[in-house]
């Protein structure tokens, strides 16, 4: 019978499909024929393949008819990387390999005219979709094979053009090949900050004794940060220092996140999995697709998915365009992010840290000294401002902090030695730990992520300090939305200080850090 | 340091030998001894059946000599490091049965009390927020650098911040502790009170070894008070010992100040009564702290006022034609003066006057208003 199935995978979003590419060779008028949703990019393969087998001096069955099916066929089909599996199928199909060496196997990447591979973006995640449908055997564009290995118990074959998978499945001895070029675009522009993250530690933050213990509860629970200060107060130099604070990845967040990067094409395969968790600081000028989501063909995740696990720090968000600040609503809100387009939803995790920063006005230099005030915004300015500031995205943040330059005591301070970034990071573990701990049942691992109503319900305040809280709605300093992320934060500084559950001095100094009150000082002596 | 280092003289051997038997700020006793002199009250003691055995028990020259070698001196009137400042604490009205000069003072610490005249205590909630530790350290800093000592009472929270803050800007610094000043209290603090030891002064009227007892909170405040040219509380809820000092300090004529918080603050509520009776100057920085402690005329400050507008310096006349001017379309000078209500020769002559400061410009259409009267 002139058939044969290879297997591959589509993705949408994180989600990946196994798609079995089925070739016919039969007698019949000449020519090629592709069926089963394929997309602009993906009819172009069979061009790519039919030239990629003849420079490969494989046969190409030129005088037959050729039917190239892409099961299931109702799913869209988008991307270069199904040319391996149609190559292989064909060949199959024609007798150039053994049919059954094609079983249980999938096929990765996309081909050039010389019948070399190239690098695709999403090997991760495609692997993993396949694993879970019982794939047991990848082959990959060489550079990706480490990133593919990723996947347990999984066998991968790293290859540098379809002459040496054809060798490879008939078992003849493997053929030189050039070295696959790496992916194009890779990480030009942000290979200069990684490093230099690495060299940031708290250590280096003289005073802001505050800021230090909220970005400290910020960090155990997951919870949103506001930070409002004018320029030079040291907003920025905090919140990169954040990532450097929490703990490395759950095994099952490394996953995603290194799946996340993948699909984003900034994976560097030689780094292995990503473990450390990441820092994204998106311009204010950025796009709501370059932030949420989206693009044309694949789905690239947005810079709020890139942050998953880590920090997605937006300085100066009242500048960003209205409808980028109303699209993060949903990642603040549930933790993932929903793309819809034409033909399809998809859904990315975007579980990070949010760190809102803003200045007291859109100058920058307003100060509450009169000595000092160098502002010069007009009014209408800064109401617009203000309104973004406390706009609903402003809402859905459960710290508020109001930082001052510093003066000049904290300079020369001879009494306070900043702590490092390790000493912190052991305490945001331990209170980590103790969360997951607790909800270990759940489907969610920090307070910052329980939903409000099962909190109430299974993990309540005590009396008076439920007491406290409500008197905080009556008099309608509080909202009922306030309430509840006061209710988590109370519960991450009691997982903090190694409470069996918060107390009305936990609530009160929840309240504080929601409200942007200074805490008081006594609070932050029982921290370590 | 003359009589202390050689052979110590009776006042102060009287002295040393009261100081034991006595609690600090003793009114009734410390008035004597200012009023006859400590020899003739210790002899007169040395009388009374109860305290006469204590007082014979007391041997001064070995408590100096113990003293000493903990790095303490005893400062007494009269000697060349007592700060005369101290004695307008004999005229003052007791506080809760607290006051009266000192019969002395231990001191730890190269600073001379006599060098710290001019010097601003700074004191405070101990439970204080971030927002007033920050603000006192500050402040210290800033009058610190102006020359002026910083006095507080090595106490959690504002008193630490202060003393902090002087040590930051490397000026000397004055710490008053309730307990002898040869121990470290509170304990968290014994790096702050060695340091201010090594470089300040640590100031006690408690005897060396002496307990921190309630009590003798009240009496260390009046010593913080008086030892200093002004006192400024900074967060003080309505019951705070940080009041006890602001009342002294008023009681002693010292400028008093007052660094306000929010309204809605319980921890500035001492603070606001404090400005709301007129006990207390509001003051909002170090600048203006020293305005008020300084001379007539000494660290004057500019009033604080707005950025200075183009408007700022027109007449009446030609702030009323200016507002008659349109802003995008020209208009001739008769409907410019049609609008402001005036004489057409009058509007002339004023818009040509407001040309020349550029803030009007004449186009085709006739007169409006130059991108400077904008603002």
């Amino acid at each position: 019978m002139p058939f044969a199935t290879a297997q591959t995978v589509s993705l949408h979003g994180a989600v990946g499909h196994l798609i079995d590419v089925q070739s016919d060779v039969s007698p019949g008028q000449p020519g090629l024929t592709m069926v089963g949703r394929p997309d602009a990019t993906l009819n172009e393969a069979r061009d790519r393949c039919r030239m990629a087998i003849i420079n490969s001096r494989l046969t190409w069955p030129t005088t037959k008819r050729i039917t190239i099916l892409l099961s299931p066929a109702d799913l869209l089909k988008s991307g270069t990387h199904f040319d391996l599996a149609i190559a292989m199928s064909v060949l199959a199909a024609d007798g150039g390999v053994p049919k059954p060496t094609l079983a249980g196997t999938a096929f990765i990447g996309e081909l050039t005219l010389d019948g070399n591979l190239r690098s695709v973006a999403g090997v991760l995640p495609m692997v993993l979709a396949a694993a879970e449908r019982g794939v047991r055997r990848v082959f990959v564009p060489e550079p990706q094979a480490r990133e593919a290995a990723m996947v347990p118990d999984m066998e991968v074959f790293g290859m540098r053009s379809l002459g040496q998978v054809v060798a490879e499945l008939r078992g003849d001895e493997v053929p030189e090949a050039p070295p696959v070029a790496p992916m194009s675009g890779a990480r030009l522009l942000s290979w200069r900050g990684e490093e230099r993250l690495e060299e940031t530690d708290m250590s280096d933050l003289l005073g802001l004794a505050d800021v230090r213990y909220a970005v400290e509860v910020a960090a155990a629970g997951c919870h949103h940060l506001l930070l409002s200060g004018p320029k030079g107060a040291g907003k920025t130099s905090i919140a990169e220092r954040i990532p450097g604070i929490l703990p490395d990845l759950s095994r099952s967040e490394s996953l995603e996140l290194t799946a996340i990067h993948s699909l984003a094409g900034v994976l560097d395969p030689g780094q292995g999995m990503v473990v450390r968790p990441p820092y994204s600081a998106p311009h204010h000028d950025a796009s709501k697709a370059s932030l949420i989501g989206g693009g044309r063909g694949q789905v690239r995740p947005g810079e709020v998915s890139r942050a998953h696990g880590g920090v997605l720090f937006l300085d100066e968000f009242p500048l960003f365009r209205s409808d980028v600040i109303e699209a993060l609503r949903q990642p603040l809100e549930s933790g993932d992010v929903t793309i819809a387009r034409q033909e399809e939803s998809v859904t990315l995790p975007a579980r990070g840290m949010v760190v809102l920063a803003c200045n007291p006005c859109p100058c920058g230099r307003y100060s509450a000294n009169p000595g000092a005030n160098g502002c010069g915004c007009r009014s209408p300015q800064l109401r617009d401002y203000r309104n973004k500031v406390t706009g609903p995205v402003a809402d859905r943040v459960d710290i508020v902090r109001n930082l001052v330059p510093l003066g000049p005591a904290d300079r020369g301070d001879r009494f306070t030695v900043p702590e490092s970034s390790t000493a912190i990071r052991e305490r945001v573990a331990a209170a980590r730990s103790r969360q997951a701990e607790r909800f270990a049942e759940e489907s969610w691992g920090l307070n910052g992520h329980a939903p409000g109503p099962v909190l109430r319900e299974r993990w309540p305040l005590p009396e008076p300090a439920q007491r406290l809280l409500d008197d905080e709605v009556y008099s309608g300093r509080l909202s009922r939305r306030g309430a509840t992320r006061v209710h988590r934060l109370a519960w991450t500084v009691a997982d903090l200080r190694r409470l069996n559950g918060p107390g009305v001095e936990e609530v009160a100094v929840a309240l504080r850090l929601r409200t942007g009150d200074p805490l008081l000082i006594g609070m932050l002596e029982r921290a370590s | 340091m003359t009589a202390s280092s050689s052979t110590p003289d009776a006042d102060r051997l009287a002295r040393v030998a009261l100081a034991r038997i006595t609690e600090p700020g003793h009114v009734r006793l410390l008035d004597l001894v200012s009023d006859s002199g400590a020899e003739t009250v210790h002899a007169g003691l040395l009388e009374h059946p109860d305290v006469g055995p204590r007082l014979a028990a007391v041997e001064p020259e070995r408590e100096l000599a113990a003293a000493a070698r903990s790095g303490l001196r005893f400062v007494v009137p009269g000697d060349d490091e007592w700060p005369p400042v101290l004695d307008d604490l004999r005229t003052a009205e007791p506080v809760q049965e607290r006051g009266g000069v000192p019969i002395g003072l231990w001191v730890r610490g190269p600073v001379r009390l006599d060098e710290v005249g001019g010097s601003l205590a700074v004191v405070g909630a101990r439970n204080a927020s971030t927002y007033g530790t920050d603000l006192a350290a500050d402040l210290a800093a800033t009058v610190g650098q102006a020359g002026r000592a910083i006095v507080s009472g090595a106490a959690f929270g504002i008193d630490f911040a202060a003393h902090r803050g002087a040590v930051a800007v490397g000026v000397p610094t004055v710490a008053v502790l309730a307990c002898g000043a040869d121990r470290a209290y509170p304990v968290a603090h014994e790096q702050l009170i060695s340091h201010i030891a090594s470089e300040g002064a640590v100031v006690s009227e408690t005897v060396p070894g002496g307990a921190p007892m309630r009590v003798r909170f009240l009496s260390r405040n009046r010593i913080i008070a008086a030892l200093s040219a002004g006192t400024v509380v900074v967060e003080a809820a309505l019951r705070s010992g940080a009041l006890n000092t602001a009342n002294w300090a008023g009681r002693l004529n010292r400028t008093v100040m007052g660094m306000p918080g929010p309204v809605t603050s319980a921890h500035s509520a001492g603070v606001h009564q404090l400005i709301r009776t007129g006990a207390a100057t509001l003051v909002t920085s170090g600048e203006e702290a020293l305005e008020l402690l300084g001379a007539s005329g000494e660290h004057v400050l500019d009033l604080p006022r707005g950025k200075d507008r183009p408007r700022d310096g027109l007449s009446h006349l030609q702030r009323q034609v200016l507002d008659a001017v349109p802003v995008a379309r020209g208009a001739p000078t008769v409907s410019v003066a049609h609008v402001a209500g005036l004489p057409a020769e009058e509007v002339h002559a004023t818009l040509l006057a407001l040309e020349i400061r550029g803030m009007v410009e004449m186009t085709d259409d006739g007169w409006r208003l130059a991108a400077l009267a904008h603002d």
